[in-house]
């Protein structure tokens, strides 16, 4: 336990120091806590990937969730969400700095859940139905504002910064091809290391 | 080292605001060997604050005025009660020192001859203020050259067929030209167009004691991490330091402009980072808050004396407020562009720049090469033709590397009901009453972007793409261009402030940000803000000097 304590506090301390600079603003006060509290989260998933507790869903909640967010990014051969932890990032904003979505979201999740039970009476939950099911019902609902905010909140949760608690080990990155660095150099891609330089026009425009 | 002085000492000049327009008001009038207050509502950030953060930057407010501290509330129709918008604000701005010169992109186009007598050309349009300038292209020429040499702006001067004149090349060479601009150019050039190197306000070399760019790729909505774009942070603010007459006061929030009786403004109360009121005494007061807090700013300042709000005896404080509009496509290629790599424009053209009336609405714009979003902000697109989710929108995502955009940037036309007015009930953790925004799209605005979507169709079409698709035309419902709203002119009863300036009804009260403009220009209004900044605080100097103020 002392050093499961003394790791929490470093940790923190870790994530404090890497945003010393704002600690003097307005922004700090309004999201600092949430913010420190999601990226401990983070620290601690990363370390324990198979046991976390969720905070703002149920268990089938969360499973029902999970399932959407795999719909909208599948797994493959390249990650999805699934492997990205967009479930977690997605429980860990509710419960912080996105409290402020939590009830519309909530409400909508239920409605999704009614509405899903309505059409496949056979299906025990959304996450237990097939693919196919899934897919045919999804299409009937994403143009709800539910399905928006699960949308947003499962690409924020698979490519933001993985410290918020998805984009787990870099996989939402991955599957994008994006490379979080501070410098690069010319070319920067297949097209500009062939160019050959600008051609001045002679014309002159009237 | 940078001067402090007492809210009770007389300052020769109180700026308020500390961006694109203020970072230039506090150098130029403290180089002139005047006194010079600088109150920022917002903190002070230095290079090493700033993240890849896209969550902390774009969703979270980072360092824009977030609904929680600067509430707004939005309606489309004058006639509707606004309402606060579900998710952010309607107008954006950073809320720091060096405002939102530190989150733009730095494209640096200037305004053509067109733009200041576009009226008198084109006639009146009706259901809109469609007006002159009072000052021409020429008068503001020698300021444009002083933005590009000493703020700092890459490009390459004649490459435009379509430029309007000028005295001097740029100072910095292009910004090494990416993928995305390769392929635009190609795609244009085959169609007859004649794209060119984007002016753009990062240092492509070192520059005036900055690093040249690094090429990390957050430019858009993010501060630079070593200082190569030319925000007032790190070109203006520390050379009006310099002088040992400015300081700069962050965290400290003016929210009235005081006058006595004479009618002349004797200084601004503001509140300091406790939440303590002050007053900060000054000789001459200039709003450089931006094109929503500087209206606020005089509406909140009434009086018995001001009762429509200072400044304000015209009644167009806050009125004719214009975002530009714009819309674009997402392009797909076979081989890597990796356009998340190094700032966001490398390619522009300006054939569309002109409105033609055969077009059968006003409207002109230019277009430009970029890139479609750090991951998260270009995965979160939606629109006319791009899928959503699923199998088809995961081959979307995993096309990031091999896809850009080419986007359309135009005009917004001035309709009067469009505008930055009080919240009749709404107010800030300070017990301010906060800003309203009434926005409609005037149609030709809408019709133009259209227009200019299509072309960047075309454009990418002809450079080869393997897919092209469209975005979704967009309402403005908000924006970050904040322009027109204390609108200058020569005429007392149809403006706020002079060709100088001046507001027509405080001798001593200066307005110089985007609400100072007439017509929104093609869709790049912060070179055009430097611009004026500079000549109004050339022509503020000479009055101060001669007793004129």
């Amino acid at each position: 336990m002392n050093t499961s304590d003394h790791r929490d506090k470093s940790s923190r301390r870790a994530f404090l120091l890497s945003t010393g600079g704002l600690l003097s603003s307005a922004w700090v006060g309004t999201h600092w806590s949430a913010i420190a509290e999601a990226a401990h989260h983070a620290e601690e998933m990363a370390a324990t990937p198979a046991v976390v507790s969720f905070q703002f869903f149920s268990p089938s909640e969360a499973a029902d969730v999970a399932a959407i967010a795999a719909q909208i990014v599948p797994s493959g051969e390249a990650p999805g969400a699934r492997e990205a932890h967009a479930v977690y990032f997605t429980d860990r904003a509710l419960s912080t700095f996105f409290a402020g979505w939590a009830s519309d979201y909530r409400t909508g999740l239920a409605d999704f859940q009614t509405k899903f039970h309505a059409a496949n009476p056979a299906a025990a939950s959304f996450a237990a139905a097939s693919s196919d099911d899934q897919i045919a019902f999804l299409k009937t609902v994403d143009h709800t504002p539910f399905f928006e905010t699960e949308r947003t909140l499962t690409l924020l949760g698979m490519f933001t910064s993985p410290k918020y608690g998805g984009n787990f080990q870099g996989s939402g990155w991955k599957l994008m091809s994006f490379e979080d660095r501070h410098i690069f150099a010319p070319p920067f891609g297949y097209y500009d290391a062939e160019y050959t330089g600008f051609v001045p026009y002679t014309e002159k425009s009237s | 080292m940078a001067h402090q002085f007492k809210p009770s000492e007389t300052v020769d000049f109180v700026v308020v605001g500390s961006g694109a327009a203020g970072g230039v008001m506090a150098r130029e009038l403290s180089q002139a060997g005047f006194t010079v207050v600088v109150l920022e509502q917002g903190p002070r950030f230095t290079s090493a604050d700033f993240e890849h953060d896209e969550l902390k930057y774009n969703f979270l407010s980072g360092i824009t005025n977030s609904p929680e501290i600067s509430p707004q509330t939005f309606r489309d129709d004058p006639s509707h009660t606004a309402e606060r918008p579900r998710r952010g604000n309607s107008l954006v701005y950073a809320r720091m020192v060096g405002g939102s010169s530190n989150h733009f992109t730095a494209n640096f186009w200037r305004f053509h001859e067109i733009d200041f007598h576009e009226r008198s050309v084109l006639g009146s349009i009706a259901g809109t203020g469609f007006a002159d300038w009072p000052i021409s292209y020429q008068e503001l020429e020698p300021y444009y050259t002083k933005v590009e040499w000493e703020v700092g702006v890459s490009g390459l001067a004649y490459a435009s067929p379509f430029d309007p004149p000028r005295t001097k090349p740029y100072p910095m060479p292009p910004l090494p030209v990416k993928s995305s601009g390769v392929l635009f150019e190609r795609g244009a050039r085959k169609l007859g167009l004649h794209p060119f190197p984007a002016p753009m306000a990062i240092a492509s070399q070192p520059f005036r004691g900055r690093p040249g760019c690094a090429h990390c790729g957050f430019c858009s909505g993010f501060g630079c991490e070593v200082m190569a774009k030319s925000s007032s942070l790190y070109t203006m603010i520390p050379e009006a330091e310099a002088t040992g007459r400015c300081e700069v006061r962050p965290e400290s929030y003016v929210f009235n402009i005081a006058v006595n009786a004479a009618g002349r403004t004797t200084g601004v109360h503001y509140f300091d980072r406790d939440k303590h009121e002050q007053f900060q005494k000054a000789r001459a007061v200039v709003v450089s808050a931006n094109g929503g807090e500087t209206s606020r700013l005089l509406l909140n300042s009434a009086s018995g004396r001001f009762p429509q709000g200072l400044a304000n005896s015209s009644g167009v404080v806050g009125k004719y407020l214009m975002f530009n509009q714009g819309g674009g496509v997402h392009a797909t290629f076979e081989h890597e562009l990796n356009e998340y790599k190094s700032v966001q424009v490398t390619r522009i053209l300006h054939d569309f720049y002109l409105a033609d009336p055969k077009r059968g609405f006003y409207g002109g714009g230019g277009i430009d090469a970029r890139i479609g979003g750090q991951p998260t902000g270009w995965a979160l697109a939606s629109g006319a033709d791009l899928p959503l989710w699923g199998t088809a929108f995961k081959e979307r995502l995993e096309s990031f590397p091999r896809s850009m955009m080419s986007t359309g940037h135009c005009t917004s036309l001035a309709v009067e009901t469009n505008s930055v007015s009080i919240d009749p009930t709404l107010k800030d953790p300070w017990g301010i009453p906060a800003i309203r925004v009434t926005y409609k799209d005037h149609p030709d605005d809408l019709a133009m972007a259209a227009f200019l979507q299509e072309r960047s169709y075309e454009i990418m079409q002809a450079a080869g793409a393997q897919k092209v698709q469209r975005t979704e035309p967009r309402r403005n419902r908000g924006g970050v261009h904040l322009l027109g709203t204390c609108r200058m002119g020569d005429d007392p009863a149809s403006s706020v402030i002079d060709k100088y300036h001046r507001t027509h009804d405080v001798p001593n009260l200066f307005l110089c940000d985007g609400s100072s403009f007439v017509t929104s220009g093609r869709g790049q209004p912060t070179m055009t803000i430097q611009a004026l900044a500079f000549r109004a605080a050339d022509h503020i100097g000479q009055f101060a000097k001669r007793n004129e103020i």
